[in-house]
């Protein structure tokens, strides 16, 4: 037998725009997405996450710029770029008047599958995901975690091979996140799936093989969850006073921008040496209040990108 | 290219539904059932026989017809509903042209009123309202036919309507208009010249003249059938053919499509 062709990328958009009247959602932006990958696309809200997916799902056109999903072409081939993908959108796609299995087969009869596929498929799914025993339930009647796992059994019945999580666990509590979390951990151990993830909840993002974040429609850094954190510094410092204006002037030229939080600086430090900052306390004319430093993690490039101070 | 599967799929759900909404169909039953029996009775009254045909059997055509009025608007509007739910989603995101969508629709709506008006005509056979000298084989095409044909007004009203908050205008100004205006409850040939000139275009006519061939059979009087079977088949058939393509259309267009996306996907996000 021959080796099956290669195809490195699962996602490869380029100069892709979206506009919506005056406003543009996506302004060429370039992404590069390797089968198999674990994928974050972060970004603020309205930063065009969901518009890129969308396009990338064929749902929306591009006003220009062009992407392809294994090989097939977004406008062009959109039917065989659906038939590759799997999509849970931030909405559930389900029919609440009918039971787990007939949504499945609902949706797998829609991929063109045999019923006996679907029957396989859906057993071993429910199974995967623990709603093995409500298969004759009716949707309705199932809690918003259940109905959520339910909605990515259904979004990967026809094996797609790659598989978009618009904020999958979006309003869930913490403990059904977590299960999400271990179904789609489950999922990729079991397929290994190319998934592109966009998420608020940026711990969730940790796991990533990769992330991008956007910002009104344009990557702004990506890499590594690891690359990313580290490229903000060694320590976030981050500095209490009842004055932070006054403070945040008098630092800059020492310590760089900072993020404001209420009456918290938080300031990006390279140095390994935080033992330096204590003498910050005796600067003149500031008042600090409090002082700690920690690792920076995820959620500090968010709010770094989102402020444009990176 | 055929998606057959995903077309059954459709049409699964929809019988499935049909069966589970057991008020949608009892009152499908019933409200012919009351046309027939309160205004039938009323008006036969008041009216005298003509040609050996009672205004109730006169009627019988009409109710036949009002079923899959109504069966097939009902079924096509739900397509403004699962633009509201998760169906929709499912079926924008599966692999087959979104005109595939409309085709899969239609065909269910129509054998949503297929099926309801084969049940009424049941019931109509158990009470005694039908003259089993009917020509039964044109009573098939007229229920293939009209089905179709209902499903077609009710594709074109769901592909431009966007939610259903209007369900009630719907009523007023689509479902009313087309039974009222249409030879149902008096012949076409009887009309005043401005509704008869609004009946002789409304497609739905020619449905409940074909169900009035079938079932009435020739009556001499001007209480029978209006038209040539074959006038009414053309109309038909040129009617379902002509919603299908504008509906598929309408429902193709970017401007009408997107805006549905950001109602499905409850976008946010920019």
């Amino acid at each position: 037998m021959n080796p099956a062709p290669v195809i490195a990328l699962a996602v490869n958009a380029s100069g892709l725009v979206k506009r919506y009247g005056d406003v543009l959602a996506v302004d060429g932006l370039d992404l590069d997405i390797p089968a198999g990958q674990f994928f974050g696309l972060l970004g603020p809200n309205g930063s065009g996450k969901t518009s890129t997916i969308h396009m990338l799902a064929t749902l929306i056109r591009p006003s220009s710029g062009s992407a392809t999903v294994f090989g097939n072409d977004v406008v062009r081939d959109a039917v065989a770029t659906r038939a590759s993908i799997g999509l849970v959108f931030q909405e559930s796609a389900l029919d609440r008047t009918l039971s787990i299995a007939e949504n499945l087969r609902f949706a797998g009869l829609l991929y063109n599958l045999p019923a006996k596929v679907i029957e396989e498929r859906s057993t071993e799914l429910l199974e995967l995901f623990g709603l093995a025993d409500k298969r004759n339930r009716p949707v309705g009647s199932l809690s918003g975690g259940m109905r959520r796992a339910l909605d990515i059994v259904r979004g990967v019945i026809h094996h797609p091979k790659i598989l978009f999580l618009d904020e999958p666990t979006i309003g869930l509590d913490l403990p059904n996140r977590r299960k999400i979390w271990r179904f789609i951990e489950n999922l990729r151990a079991q397929t290994g799936m190319t998934v592109l993830l966009t998420t608020h909840y940026l711990e969730e993002a940790d796991s990533c093989d990769r992330v991008a974040f956007i910002k009104n429609g344009k990557l702004v850094k990506s890499g590594t969850p690891a690359e990313m954190i580290a490229s903000l510094g060694r320590h976030i410092v981050e500095i209490e006073s009842p004055d932070v204006e006054t403070l945040a002037q008098r630092l800059a030229a020492l310590l760089g921008p900072c993020l404001r939080d209420g009456n918290v600086a938080h300031f990006r430090y390279a140095e390994n040496d935080v033992g330096r900052l204590a003498s910050l306390q005796s600067e003149p004319g500031i008042q600090i209040s409090a002082l700690r430093w920690r690792q920076p993690n995820l959620n500090d490039v968010f709010l770094w990108v989102a402020e444009g101070k990176v | 290219m055929a998606h057959w599967r995903p077309v059954y799929a459709v049409l699964e759900r929809e019988v499935v539904r049909m069966v589970r909404q057991r008020t949608r169909l009892v009152s499908a039953m019933v409200r012919p059932l009351i046309w027939l029996f309160v205004i039938g009775a009323g008006f036969g009254a008041v009216l005298q026989q003509t040609g050996g045909v009672s205004y109730q059997q006169f009627l019988v055509p009409g109710v036949l017809g009002m079923t899959m009025l109504f069966g097939a608007m009902l079924a096509a509007l739900t397509m403004v509903y699962d633009k509201e739910s998760g169906v929709m989603r499912m079926l924008i995101m599966a692999p087959f042209p979104h005109y595939w969508i409309v085709v899969a629709k239609m065909l269910a709506a129509a054998l949503a009123a297929l099926l309801q008006a084969l049940l009424l005509l049941i019931l109509l056979g158990v009470l005694g309202y039908l003259d089993w000298h009917m020509r039964f084989g044109l009573l098939a095409m007229a229920l293939l036919a009209t089905s179709a044909a209902c499903a077609g007004i009710g594709m074109l009203v769901a592909a431009f309507t966007r939610t259903l908050d209007n369900f009630a205008a719907i009523m007023n100004f689509v479902i009313f208009p087309v039974f009222f205006l249409s030879g149902s409850l008096y012949p076409v040939s009887h009309l005043p010249a401005a509704l008869k000139a609004v009946a002789l275009v409304n497609p739905y006519t020619y449905g409940v003249d074909l169900l009035k061939h079938a079932v009435l059979g020739v009556l001499p009087s001007g209480m029978g059938a209006d038209f040539a079977t074959s006038t009414d088949i053309a109309v038909l058939a040129g009617f379902t053919a002509a919603a299908l393509l504008i509906s598929s259309w309408r429902f193709s267009r970017e401007s009408a499509y997107e805006p549905m996306i950001r109602i499905l996907t409850g976008k946010r996000d920019g």
